[in-house]
């Protein structure tokens, strides 16, 4: 027993560095879904059918494709068309894009939550399009969306795993890489397992939390 | 001030408004009646531009209402509205639905723009009530803040869609209390509604609709007490005889 416990803190340091790598993948690419997303929405939401267009294409696109592919293509296919990109900033902006598809979805049925007599009135105190988005659709829309926002989260931060596939040395594939080197799987994969459990147990609180907080009211 | 003529107005194959003309004059109070569906908040959505119409032409001082237009901002700080349904920010207090629109549309002083909100909530008897959400006001006092909210924009007129219809009986008074109050003051008012007392009281002309068209239009005490058309006298004969 305190053999494998020696064992497993000899694999620490390299695991940790991949926690790292795997919490800045997540958060980055949690926000670039994010702003995105609400890209999506927003243009799905205005009254140009042009922007509806494309806003409905990307997100169908996006959500028909395997996220292992959209990484693949960014990673592999870009740098043909000139646009190298490292592997890590790739798997970044594939989360990234592949999430604001769902991303979207959610703050849609947010913004789409928004009872039309309340952008009525605020029409009719001579709000423009864009104030009644900030200041009357967006405040409640958010509060709407935050209970799913917490479960992307955790899923963010389990997918993030998927960059693996691209090289990005992120918590799995440290795993496999010293795995591979001390054909020791069954310590190095219940540590990644565990470090992985760490890191979502929190999420999983607050997502908890937001869903009692704003299902009450 | 407010000139209405000949509109004409269809969703998809169905006319709903089938060629209307009035006009309003300022410090009128001019009430609105009729069977449901035949057309009155649609007419009154028109007014100011929630509603397109697809002929004739409706001026406000002047200006042509064209809600594809820019000029439609102008128009509607004008003209405010009143919704049956209240629709109040549920996010903002009394006093922050009350705000936003001096401070976001006009422009004005934050801190001028409260001193403005608090007086005409104070003037709806909301003085007490500043900080409360929608949520924990009764609908007779959300209808207020909705009339407060109107009335911060310092409009010329004020239209009003049933703002009663959704109230409890017991709050409907209060409401009516402050709408009879700003015609006092000489508010300009056009008010959909199926308070006929309020309507005889207050009202300087009425005008009955059906099927999209008006009617019979005149005094308020002539169309009510005296009504010339038959389907104005049987429309009123259904909604009074709940009351004798
Ligand atoms: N968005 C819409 N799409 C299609 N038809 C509509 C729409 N809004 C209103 N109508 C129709 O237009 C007609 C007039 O509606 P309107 O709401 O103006 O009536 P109303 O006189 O205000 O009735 P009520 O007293 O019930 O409020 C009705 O027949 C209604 O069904
Ligand atoms: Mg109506």
């Amino acid at each position: 027993m305190s053999e494998v416990l020696s064992r497993a803190g000899d694999y620490m340091p390299v695991l940790l560095e991949g926690v790292w790598i795997t919490i800045a993948v997540t958060v980055l690419s949690l926000l670039l879904s994010t702003v995105l997303g609400l890209f999506w929405a927003i243009l799905g939401w205005t009254k140009i059918r042009a922007f509806q267009i494309i806003s409905r294409t990307f997100i169908t696109l996006i959500r028909g494709i395997p996220i292992i592919v959209q990484l693949f293509y960014i990673y592999f296919v870009m740098p043909d068309i000139g646009i190298n990109l490292t592997a890590f900033q790739a798997g970044v902006i594939g989360m990234g894009i592949a999430y604001s598809a769902y991303q979207a979805e959610n703050f849609r049925a947010g913004i789409e939550a928004i009872d039309r007599g309340q952008i009525e009135a605020a029409q009719s105190i001579g709000m423009s399009d864009s104030m009644i988005m900030w200041r009357v659709i967006l405040p409640q829309a958010f509060r709407i969306a935050l209970p799913p926002y917490g479960n992307t989260m955790i899923m963010m931060l389990k997918d993030s795993s998927l960059v693996s596939t691209i090289t990005v040395t992120e918590l799995t594939r440290q795993g496999q890489l010293v795995a591979a080197s001390t054909f020791d799987n069954m310590t190095v994969f219940t540590l990644v397992a565990l470090m992985y459990l760490v890191m979502a147990l929190p999420l999983t609180y607050l997502a908890r939390q937001l869903e009692k907080r704003y299902k009450k009211s | 001030m407010i000139e209405v003529s000949d509109i004409h107005k269809s969703y998809g194959q169905v006319e709903v408004i089938r060629g209307i003309s009035f006009n309003v004059n300022p410090g009128e109070v001019v009430c609105i009646i009729g069977p449901s569906g035949s057309g009155k908040s649609t007419i009154l959505r028109c007014l100011n531009g929630l509603e397109t119409y697809q002929q004739g032409d409706i001026h406000i001082d002047g200006r042509r209402v064209d809600p594809e237009d820019r000029s439609i901002k102008d128009i509607r700080l004008r003209v405010s509205m009143v919704f049956q349904r209240f629709n109040l920010f549920p996010h903002r207090t009394a006093l922050e639905n009350v705000m936003e629109g001096p401070i976001y549309v006009m422009g004005i002083d934050p801190h001028e723009a409260r001193e403005r909100a608090t007086n005409y909530l104070e003037k709806v008897g909301l003085a007490d009530k500043l900080d409360s959400y929608p949520a924990n006001l009764s609908g007779g006092q959300q209808q207020r803040v909705a009339i407060a909210r109107a009335l911060a924009m310092q409009p010329e007129a004020i239209l009003f869609d049933e703002p009663t219809s959704a109230l409890d009986p017991e709050l409907v008074g209060d409401v009516l209390e402050v709408m009879r109050q700003l015609a006092d003051e000489g508010m300009t008012m056009v008010v959909v509604t199926h308070e006929m007392g309020f309507a005889r009281e207050v009202a300087d002309r009425v005008l009955f609709l059906e099927g999209g068209v008006i009617v019979e239009q005149g005094p308020a005490k002539d169309v009510l007490s005296n009504p010339q058309e038959a389907r104005t006298q049987s429309f009123l004969r259904r909604v009074l005889r709940p009351l004798v």
